[in-house]
């Protein structure tokens, strides 16, 4: 109904168009030169009034209306259930809408069938009324500037100025859409945290996240919203997603970089640029169908494997820190028996791990959950290959070239210049290029909510069941409980992920500029 | 600067040259082709040891290019092929079974323009050092460290901020800087060039003075737009054209009585 | 003091070939990682589209089984009026339908299998098919009934196939006495291979209880040596504990014990189980037999279709199947198969290529779901997203390229725009749920909502490509414009906005891809509910594509999960289009000014 009134406002306000120019040229007498504007900036100039005027009529009044007509209706239910709960209010109010809509109620009394033809009588009012005041305005509007129609009349600045108000209105949307979350974000976090009595600590530091199963009388119980168990499951699997893609993606950026042909360039950047357009339903599709239940299935193999990276960069970063604290050591031990002392440390540092999980667990039989948060940590892996390899790749060959130059001049290897040259250069690119890509990762949803855990594990075990901020928010919204109590929580965790990302996010983006004011 | 001058400047530049070097590069039947084009056509040339270089002509002559084969740093560029036949000391550089790495090692090179490593100026000197395995321990590394900034006439500017980067150094600086970091490696010979293209006047009197001392030790080969500069700093110069060398001679020969009537119209001004 | 000009010697020493070799080792090892990292993230892709397309296949075809329903048997003729012939129970003929083509199936339980091999659907398309051509009725015409998906899969050989095996010796079959069961005796050992199977399967149970026996073990151990550390009432439970493991290992390694000398035996009986691959013995063309117990020579069995017993079977008129996958691990049950397979032999089986996937609805039944309602919707967001951000993106970027003064609101308009690109898109759908849904009362789960969400969050990327586009017009066409006496707003539109509009489109393309493969903030506003209609406006209750993957991959059925691979390609598909489209107008239009 209001859409049939926006085209009717709008074939309005293209008849006014035709109306003015004609009066232009009509004005004009045959003698367009002596018209301060162009005959179709007159129209124009009548388009946007009566265009103006109709649709800002319209939206006040179908908009204004329709919260009018809810708080009116809202305060008559009110009156009738004086006892009842503002939620229980507002459950009868859409039940009556769904009444009077034909839609299927959730219950049908009394209340709600006089509700019901209530609604029904409003806002057949604001409709009738929106679209009527609507039409007048841009009938009005457009009559006005008619009369303006002169010889002298100048249409096109003005409208030139309408139009520029236009565009910085269509700038100023991306500032109401950060408005808009934080106050949609903030609202319903103030309510949440009402109704657990402010107990903020509980949520930020309690281990129990339940919140639906302990709400009495519409009051959750502030010992079951600890949101440690969501913090902690998603940033393991953040972990394992930036293990798997930071080494991944940097190599992959050095490699294109500095070593392939222009032919592997030409083969390996599409590909990574079609990982990077996958949708993330789709990655949750092959995380759920192919990775878990390979996880799963290969758990004897993958398992040890896994132990031995793990021996290994313990190894590695022993060594690092040894050299740290008595330099030269760590190098002396890796050079020892002949340069194998590096080989030697490893497979010293993998038997040892792997002796140590015998004696703990002789068969090797672990226990993997169906949805690990191994496999999910792994897909998102996968999917943030691409962006960290793209943007590294971009910092990596921001590096200017006198800078290899020089080190290649001095008799450095490709392979010294990109570690001790290129790699420093880059690292704050490279820093924010990761940081980015955290903030994806804990923003991640579709391949959490398809291969991750549902149920709060606190757990350190990557085989066992987790779950995250996103899946939360995703069952709390989409689950069964009445929508007004579950908004509470969804919306906090909404917001803590959004304070997280935007700090993630500035954060690179700050990194990032110095790194190029560094550079250009 | 006149014709005339330049010509006084090169015989009296010459005159400081102590007899009898032996040939450190010699260079035959060099061409180099990027892509389709042909930048370097049948180059001969014997560099001399303990001698400075200067290889003058218009832009786009070649002389960088060719400057690049000496230290094979063309073949950094992809589409780049070099024919011919170069010997460093008796040695086939382009020879399979020599690593361009090494090689760069003993033939240095000072870029047009300052590029020090965002490092500390200390570890911007060690790094040829550290890489090559020059220093046995970190008072070695320290000594060279001190007589590279030394010989590029640094050491008292940045004796006592060795640990700042070096980009935060002035422009003449960072060109010895560079130049310091081409010596610590321990080069036979020294490529530079246009060090002092980015540079202003006070700057690149002292790298000039400096390449005169360099002299002494390394061979010198400098590609320089500067007339003067070439006149000022070297005792032999080549000339290229199109690709072509054109002539090479002593210095003074060459500004004084050229033997090619386009190295005159250059020498004169009359193009580059 | 270190001798500088000595050092150059250190160059061409032997010391310094071999630190070469080293370094050139650092250099292949970085190589060899960088390669690796390719490499894998290929295998990454490739595994991903291969599991998708792979998956994806068995969406391709559906089955029908061809019977003829006696229609007339519910008092209806040919000239029965459409009120009557809607009012006949269509479920009921179909069901009677089955019956009829195997009469011996009595037991209720049994009859619902029977049932269950034909789709929910079809007595729909039987009622449609009788409405539209009540002739149907009188001659008792076949009429092809939609297979159910767990026969459509068997179909496709998803449970694997009934293996023919080779046999030699002559059946004799012996009615046992009560009558259920039947006792088989072959003249030669043809089914030892089969009996071979079931001990493999022995010794397979055996290994996982010497397994659990293990863990048991140790669990002993590590209790022993709390015991030896430990006094009074510590030490006596760790001594009970001691006991009861110990206990329990040697219980199960008895029973492995039990099993394995079962299974060393060859020619003693087992009994097939239903974790055993499934024996089935076909003699004629309607007999068959389940082997429930079998032996070298014979065993003992289930009658699944009727057949003469008491006689001697020459070798050619028996036959006997093997299917690997045992009953319990498919959701297919063997005396369904022999009806299938019954049906089969008289052709009645029938497959073909799958054109209600890509025209119908969504549905709780896998055989009858489609995506043709998700693609809709995603055109109706689709169209609200562009119709919304495409003008609002270009009107953003021509104001802070052209117009915007230099401050600090302009500033913070950028950073905003920046940080809005970089928002989960979680967030931008609760955004949605509170201010579209919540605040300005748009209808749940309508396209108008997700492309109102999808618009915000598309919006950045339209900006940031259009100024880029904008951005690359050379100062000199506006100079041009300016000097002919246009004015700026002119200038932009007239002549800039033009020039621009192949990298604005460009983006705007890539923006939209984006947008449609966007899953998360579509479910928060409602788009994830189960509707089967095909929407016919941006004001319908609808889904979309991604969506729909997302929904049926919850879903238990098997059959969904080929279905959701298949979406997930029709979904690719058009993000390859879309993608395409967008790097041939970069080529065809890419202007280096």
């Amino acid at each position: 109904m209001l859409g049939y009134t926006l085209l009717l406002v709008i074939a309005v306000a293209l008849g006014f168009f035709l109306v003015a120019q004609n009066r232009a040229v009509r004005v004009a007498d045959g003698r367009l030169a002596d018209l301060h504007s162009r005959p179709s900036y007159h129209g124009l100039y009548s388009l946007l009034w009566a265009l103006i005027a109709g649709v800002g009529v319209l939206a006040l009044i179908g908009i204004g209306g329709s919260w009018l007509v809810t708080s009116t209706l809202l305060g008559r239910i009110a009156a009738e259930l004086p006892e009842a709960l503002r939620i229980e209010h507002q459950l009868v109010l859409s039940d009556a809408q769904a009444i009077a809509r034909g839609g299927i109620p959730s219950a049908v009394d009394a209340l709600r069938e006089a509700i019901a033809e209530d609604f029904a009588r409003l806002d057949a009012i604001r409709r009738w009324g929106a679209m009527l005041a609507a039409l007048v305005a841009a009938l009005a509007a457009g009559t006005l500037t008619l009369s303006q129609v002169a010889t002298p009349f100048r249409a096109r600045n003005r409208s030139e100025r309408i139009v520029r108000s236009l565009l910085l209105a269509a700038a100023v949307i991306a500032v109401l859409t950060t408005i808009g979350i934080v106050l949609s974000l903030i609202f319903e976090t103030l309510v949440f945290f009402d109704n657990i009595g402010w107990r903020l600590d509980k949520f930020l530091f309690g281990t129990r996240w339940s919140p639906l199963s302990g709400v009495m009388e519409g009051r959750m119980d502030p010992e079951r919203v600890g949101a440690i168990p969501l913090f902690a499951g998603t940033f393991m699997i953040t972990i394992i997603a930036m293990l798997v893609a930071v080494p991944v993606g940097l190599f992959a950026a050095i490699y294109l970089s500095d070593f392939a042909s222009a032919r592997v360039r030409a083969v390996a950047k599409p590909m990574l640029e079609v990982l990077a357009g996958v949708p993330t339903v789709v990655y949750g599709f092959f995380a759920a169908i192919t990775v878990a239940p390979f996880v799963r299935g290969q758990s004897t193999w993958i398992i040890p494997l896994l132990l031995v990276a793990l021996s290994f960069f313990l190894v590695s970063v022993g060594l690092i820190l040894l050299d740290r604290i008595v330099p030269g050591s760590g190098r002396r031990l890796r050079g020892a028996f002949n340069g194998l002392g590096a080989i030697v440390l490893y497979v010293v540092g993998a038997a040892l791990m792997l002796l140590y999980t015998y004696s703990v667990n002789p068969t090797f039989s672990f226990n993997v959950a169906s949805e690990s948060a191994l496999a999910a940590g792994i897909v998102m892996g996968i999917m943030i290959i691409p962006f960290i390899s793209s943007l590294s790749d971009d910092v990596i060959n921001a590096v200017p070239q006198s800078l290899r130059d020089g080190s290649y001049g001095l008799g450095a290897t490709r392979a010294e210049t990109i570690r001790q040259v290129i790699l420093p250069a880059a690292l704050p690119g490279i820093v924010s290029a990761v940081l980015l890509g955290v903030s994806r990762a804990v923003g991640e949803t579709m391949i959490v909510v398809m291969a991750a855990g549902q149920g709060a594990n606190l757990t350190w075990n990557p085989m066992e069941a987790v779950t995250t901020v996103t899946v939360q928010i995703v069952m709390l919204i989409t689950g069964d409980t009445e929508a007004t109590v579950a908004a509470g929580p969804a919306f906090t965790l909404g917001f803590t992920l959004f304070i997280v990302t935007l700090l993630l996010n500035i954060l690179a983006l700050r990194i990032v500029r110095r790194y190029r004011e560094l550079y250009d | 600067m006149n014709d005339m001058d330049v010509a006084e400047t090169a015989t009296r530049a010459a005159e400081g040259r102590p007899a009898g070097q032996e040939t450190k590069i010699a260079a035959t039947g060099v061409d180099v082709f990027y892509g389709d084009t042909h930048a370097i056509k049948e180059v001969d040339v014997a560099i001399l040891d303990k001698t400075v270089t200067a290889f003058i002509g218009p832009s786009g002559c070649g002389k960088s290019t060719f400057l690049r084969c000496l230290n094979r740093m063309n073949d950094t560029i992809d589409i780049c092929r070099v024919t011919g036949e170069i010997l460093l000391d008796g040695d086939d550089i382009y020879a399979a079974s020599l690593d361009p790495v090494q090689l760069r090692a003993k033939v240095g090179m000072v870029f047009q323009k300052p590029n020090p490593f965002p490092k500390t100026i200390y570890d911007n000197i060690a790094y040829g050092p550290n890489i090559h395995g020059l220093a046995a321990n970190k008072a070695d590394l320290n000594d060279v460290v001190e007589q590279s900034l030394r010989r590029a006439a640094l050491w008292d500017e940045v004796k006592d901020r060795l640990d700042e980067p070096g980009t935060g150094l002035s422009g003449g600086q960072q060109q010895r800087l560079c130049i310091a970091r081409a010596i610590a490696t321990a080069p036979e010979v020294l490529l530079m060039d246009e060090p002092c293209s980015a540079l202003d006047p006070i700057a690149t009197s002292q790298i000039e003075n400096l390449i005169d001392e360099l002299r002494a030790d390394y061979s010198v080969v400098i590609v320089t737009h500067s007339m003067a500069q070439a006149a000022r700093v070297s005792q032999k110069t080549a000339f290229f054209h199109l690709g072509l060398l054109v002539e090479y001679d002593d210095t003074p020969k060459i500004f004084t009585n050229p033997d090619d009537k386009r190295t005159q119209d250059y020498i004169t001004g009359r193009f580059g | 003091m270190v001798d500088m000009t000595a050092l150059s010697r250190v160059h061409g020493s032997a010391a310094a070939q071999g630190r070469m070799r080293r370094r050139r080792r650092a250099e292949v090892r970085l190589k060899v990682y960088g390669i690796a990292a390719i490499l894998l993230a290929g295998l990454a892709l490739v595994t991903l589209l291969w599991s998708v397309i792979g998956n994806a296949q068995g969406a391709l075809t559906e089955s029908y089984l061809t019977l003829a329903p006696d229609i007339a048997a519910e008092g209806v003729t040919a000239d029965s009026d459409a009120e009557a012939l809607r009012a006949v129970n269509f479920d009921g003929v179909t069901k009677d339908t089955l019956k009829a083509a195997f009469p011996d199936v009595t037991d209720r339980r049994e009859r619902r299998e029977l049932y269950a091999i034909v789709s929910s659907g079809a007595a729909f398309e039987l009622r449609d098919a009788v409405l539209e051509d009540p002739s149907r009725i009188g001659e008792g015409a076949p009429f092809r009934f939609l297979a159910s998906d767990d026969t459509d899969l068997y179909l496709q050989g998803f449970f694997g196939r009934l293996e023919d095996r080779a046999h030699s010796g002559q059946a004799r079959f012996t009615s046992s006495d009560d009558g259920e069961t039947v006792d088989v005796f072959l003249t030669a050992n043809d089914l030892a291979d089969t009996l071979l199977i079931v001990k493999e399967r022995l010794r397979g149970s055996a290994r996982t209880l010497r397994r659990q026996a293990a863990l048991q073990d140790a669990g002993v151990r590590a209790f022993e040596r709390e015991a030896e550390g430990a006094t009074g009432e510590a030490r006596e439970e760790a001594l009970t504990e001691v006991r009861r493991r110990s206990d329990q290992r040697d219980r199960l390694i008895a029973q492995a014990e039990e099993l394995e000398d079962r299974a060393s035996r060859p020619s003693v009986a087992e009994e097939i189980g239903r974790s055993d691959p499934s024996i089935l013995l076909r003699i004629g063309d309607t007999g068959w037999v389940k082997l429930t117990e079998v032996e070298p020579t014979g065993g003992r069995g289930v009658v699944l279709g009727p057949f003469e017993t008491e006689s001697v079977v020459d070798p050619s008129d028996w036959s006997y199947f093997v299917l690997d996958r045992p009953e319990a691990a498919r959701s297919i049950s063997d005396r369904q198969i022999v009806w299938i397979e019954t049906l089969r032999s008289e052709g009645a089986v029938e497959r073909q290529f799958n054109t209600r996937f890509f025209t119908s609805g969504n549905s709780r039944q896998p055989e009858l779901a489609g995506i043709w309602g998700a693609v809709v919707g995603s055109f109706w967001t689709m169209l609200v997203t562009f119709v919304v951000a495409f003008p609002i993106g270009v009107l953003a970027a021509i104001y802070l390229e052209e117009f915007a003064p230099k401050n600090r609101f302009t500033d913070f308009i950028e950073v905003n725009i920046n940080n809005l690109a970089a928002v989960p898109s979680i967030v931008f759908g609760l955004l949605g749920l509170a201010v579209f849904l919540t605040f300005f009362g748009v209808p749940r789960s309508a396209p108008l909502a997700g492309g109102l969400v999808l618009a915000l969050m598309t919006l950045p990327t339209i900006i940031i490509a259009s100024r880029a586009s904008i951005r690359a017009v050379p100062p000199s066409i506006r100079d041009a414009a300016l000097g002919l006496g246009a004015s700026k707003l002119q200038t932009s539109f007239h002549h800039v906005l033009p020039l621009a509009m192949p990298g604005i489109l460009t983006g705007t393309i890539i923006g939209m891809a984006q947008a449609l493969g966007e899953t998360a903030p579509l479910i928060m506003i409602g788009m994830v509910a189960f509707i089967t209609e095909i929407p016919g406006g941006i004001l319908d209750s609808a889904s979309v594509l991604p969506v729909q993957v997302f929904s049926w991959s919850d879903f238990p059925e098997r059959a969904f999960e080929a279905r959701t691979a298949a979406a997930i390609c029709v979904l690719l598909i058009f993000l390859i289009i879309m993608n395409a489209f967008a790097v041939f107008l970069r080529k065809r239009f890419e202007r280096r000014w």
